[in-house]
């Protein structure tokens, strides 16, 4: 017992310091080791970036934290949202558009949730599978042709800036203050977390186990649906593979940022710590020349080391 | 199979040579000592009883016998040769052999490739499938056992697969076998049959420890009875002349009175009643009542239907017929929310699994269960956690249950099992129940917290709850009930008041002596 506290505590103490430690040493590196990092420019575009991944993070926090581990259906969901979206655009104008774009990315999510939260189906399994089959209605769909906006002004304000703020980053602080506020202060959020953190136990307590995790996917889906269109818009094209690779950068922001990959653990500052490590890492590689294959190498590394970390503290303290 | 019936029947003389000496074994684990300086003698062709509460260490003696653990301090003799027991396939290597509560047969295969598994008789190229019929063969007829040795594990009785692992343990060549409580989940008939074959084997020259709550069946089959209490020793004794009442005080090193002291509660009406209540499989036509301010004693044998039918009532499963009533008023448990709202609340058996939410901390388990307004002491307003009136309510319920250490920030797995299962405790209380059942509520907890969880629960009663309580152990039930429901497979067989309640009653009617 008394070991476990220690742990406990350390663990605790590993979080408030390690995160951000690491985002200070990569800050400094960044700035040490090229004149191009501490612009202004380049900050803003490692802000932009994070902030689309950012805004699917967000969700998986919930899916991860409920104990549904991860949505790898983010990739094709993001997809159908931004080619909805263009593709609805001249019918529907841009907002009508974007609402049944997200409709239908709730749906999905809600297949998602129904087969994982009430029929208990692995998270995985399914969401592999959904993303193959999303995004091969998304390619029927649209035919493998690329799909272009038609509505310049939405490109504007989706690209543009308020007091020297992307717009994009405005939705995604909004967003993740809001989910913040979700899962520190509500009870919805409280239940997230004991969901994950026992799922026997919280469904013995009266918490509705099977509804919390299900939602987890539905949110999920729907900021994925809403990280698709803002791509879109500011991209002014679509293509079918326009969401590849999300899935895995969103859970690695978690990962890394100290959410355990059990449940029952994490929040959203943690995210934007993760968030902010795997960013600042990828615009290093980059502003360095590093091939894109080594970029991907260095990410995954990090993964499996937060995951390895995340499991052998968990079993020592106990809770495995 | 040396040794010969002139031996085995000076048993407990010193006069042979012991197979197995445990001496001065000491195993601490962080932060827990759980045993100290225990001293173990096994005599060729004894059957030797080790009686002890929950956690007085009987397992973990019994998993460095089996080369689970590694002992911290002490030496093991075995047939006269210091030994060390790294692995379970050492102790295997000697003859030792476990018989696990949890059996170890593979459902799917066969009763003869069980009996055989791990060596099977080779012919030229594939098992020789004749052979290993016939090793089954010899070895069911050893143990009295009539059974198809084609017959699949899956098909046989909880006891029949008791005695093929018996049989199995028989003719892998053991020496000394140790068996954990096995006849827990047996019928009064059937134990009785398991410790017949157990006395063949002793006739065969092999020591068995034998490990059992059921004392008057220790005392029927044992040469002698060695005493654990608190990860120690107490004594080492022969069955010969003694009683029950000896045993259960070396147990419990006091006086019953003082560990589950009865508060005497003016009783008050019917709280909770249930009609017939019946699921397929697990309990049949189950009439019950629960007065206010009573303690309703639940007992029967492991597997008797007496957590199945708290779980319907609590609304985690379904009951298929019969109906429940709180306050007269009829209620339909679909769901544990539901049944919280009507006012039942349920603490589970299994701590670990139904009843902390690890990660979180003492607070947020305490408030698990009224996090919603609508319930009765709810700490939110529009889905938003009031903070301080969740800590308000964290704070008083953690002083009210006495938890140490008081921080309701502190996870709760930095909690020692006692103060655990308070806050489990403290969780129910604060939806205000009517009827709280609770489910083995001292199972692996220390004396202390026990006696404590015993004092609550008696404040509890005094407040005017129901409570039903289920408990495997007897001197818990006898102690604390103001009445005692009986369950045997899943029917109800007997009930008894203050006065019918004693320990004969009970586990007369457990073992379905009534029924039959």
């Amino acid at each position: 017992m008394k070991l476990a506290a220690r742990l406990g505590t350390k663990r605790k103490l590993g979080f408030s310091i390690g995160v951000p430690a690491t985002v200070l040493l990569l800050l400094m590196v960044g700035s040490v080791s090229s004149p191009h990092f501490l612009t202004v420019s380049n900050l803003l575009n490692v802000l932009t970036s994070i902030s689309i991944v950012g805004i699917v993070a967000v969700g998986m926090a919930f899916v991860t934290m409920s104990g549904g581990w991860a949505d790898l259906s983010v990739p094709a969901v993001i997809a159908t949202g931004a080619i909805i979206l263009l593709g609805t655009q001249p019918t529907l104008g841009t907002l009508g558009a974007m609402v049944v774009a997200l409709a239908a990315c709730a749906l999905a999510g809600a297949i998602n949730g129904i087969v994982i939260g009430y029929i208990r189906a692995n998270p995985i399994i399914v969401t592999l599978g959904s993303n193959i089959i999303v995004l091969g209605i998304a390619q029927a769909f649209v035919g493998g042709r690329i799909v272009y906006n038609s509505d310049p002004l939405a490109n504007q304000l989706v690209k543009g800036k308020n007091l020297g703020v992307p717009f994009i980053v405005i939705v995604f602080l909004v967003l993740a203050l809001i989910a913040h506020f979700i899962l520190a202060r509500t009870v919805w959020g409280r239940w997230t977390i004991a969901t994950g953190g026992n799922y026997a136990a919280a469904a013995a307590s009266g918490v509705p186990v099977r509804f919390v995790r299900g939602i987890a996917f539905v949110l999920t889906s729907v900021l994925a649906g809403v990280s698709g269109c803002l791509l879109a818009l500011s991209l002014q094209s679509v293509r079918p593979v326009i969401g590849t690779g999300y899935d895995f950068s969103s859970f690695a922001a978690l990962v890394v940022g100290g959410v355990s990959l059990l449940g029952g653990s994490g929040s959203i500052p943690r995210v934007l710590g993760g968030l902010l490590i795997v960013q600042l890492m990828s615009n290093i590689m980059v502003l360095h020349g590093f091939p894109t294959t080594a970029q991907g190498l260095a990410e995954g590394l990090v993964i499996v080391f937060a995951v390895a970390l995340d499991i052998k503290l968990r079993k020592r303290s106990g809770g495995l | 199979m040396s040794v010969s019936q002139d031996d085995v029947a000076a048993g407990s003389s010193s006069s042979v040579a012991p197979l197995l000496v445990m001496n001065d074994i000491s195993k601490s684990f962080p932060g827990v000592l759980a045993l100290s300086h225990v001293n173990l003698e096994i005599q060729p062709g004894e059957i030797h009883a080790i009686v002890g509460e929950n956690g007085a260490g009987k397992s973990t003696l019994m998993k460095i016998l089996a080369g689970v653990h590694k002992p911290t301090e002490g030496t093991i003799q075995w047939a006269g040769d210091e030994v060390s027991i790294g692995s379970p396939h050492a102790a295997q290597q000697l003859g030792i052999r476990m018989v696990f509560q949890e059996l170890s047969l593979v459902p799917d295969l066969s009763v003869a490739e069980n009996i055989s598994l791990g060596r099977m008789p080779r012919g030229r190229l594939f098992v020789d499938r004749k052979r290993m019929a016939r090793l089954a063969l010899e070895a069911l007829k050893v143990i009295g056992e009539e059974l198809d040795p084609n017959t699949l594990i899956a098909d046989l009785t909880i006891s029949q697969r008791q005695l093929v692992e018996i049989a199995r343990v028989i003719s892998s060549g053991a020496r000394l076998v140790a068996l954990d409580e096995p006849t827990s989940s047996l019928t009064e008939f059937e134990g009785k049959k398991l410790l017949a074959v157990i006395k063949s084997l002793k006739h065969s020259g092999i020591s068995v420890i034998y490990i059992s709550h059921r004392l008057h069946e220790v005392l029927a089959i044992a040469d002698r009875v060695t005493v654990m209490r608190d990860g120690r020793t107490i004594e080492t004794r022969s069955a010969q002349g003694a009683t029950q009442a000896e045993l259960v005080q070396r147990m419990v090193g006091r006086d019953l009175d003082d560990m589950f002291p009865k508060a005497i509660v003016p009783i008050g009406p019917v709280v909770f009643r249930a009609e017939n209540l019946t699921g397929e499989g697990k309990f049949s036509d189950i009439t019950i009542e629960v007065r206010s301010g009573e303690i309703v004693g639940l007992a029967g044998l492991i597997g008797a239907g007496r957590t199945e039918f708290a779980r319907a009532v609590f609304g985690l499963d379904r009951f298929d017929s019969g109906a429940c009533f709180l306050n007269s008023v009829r209620i339909r448990p679909k769901n544990p929310a539901q049944a919280i709202r009507d006012g039942i609340a349920y603490v589970p058996e299994d701590r670990r699994l139904l009843g902390i939410v690890p990660p979180l901390s003492i607070r947020e388990n305490l408030t698990l269960s009224i996090l919603r307004r609508e319930s009765r002491a709810g700490v939110s307003r529009a889905g938003v956690i009031g903070r301080r009136a969740e800590r308000a309510e964290a704070a008083r319920l953690t002083k009210h249950l006495s938890v140490v250490p008081a921080a309701i920030e502190r996870r709760i797995e930095t909690l020692s099992g006692g103060n655990q299962q308070k806050v489990v405790l403290g969780r129910w209380l604060a939806t205000g129940p009517a009827l709280l059942i609770l489910d083995e509520p001292t199972r692996g907890v220390d004396v202390g917290a026990k006696a404590e969880i015993h004092r609550i629960i008696g404040e509890l009663a005094a407040e005017g709850i129901a409570i039903l309580m289920i408990s495997s152990e007897l001197p818990e039930i006898i102690a604390a009930s103001d009445r005692v429901y009986v369950l045997h497979e899943g029917s109800l067989v007997a009930e008894f008041d203050r006065e019918g309640i004693t320990e004969e009653n009970i586990m007369t009617a457990a073992t379905g002596a009534l029924a039959s």
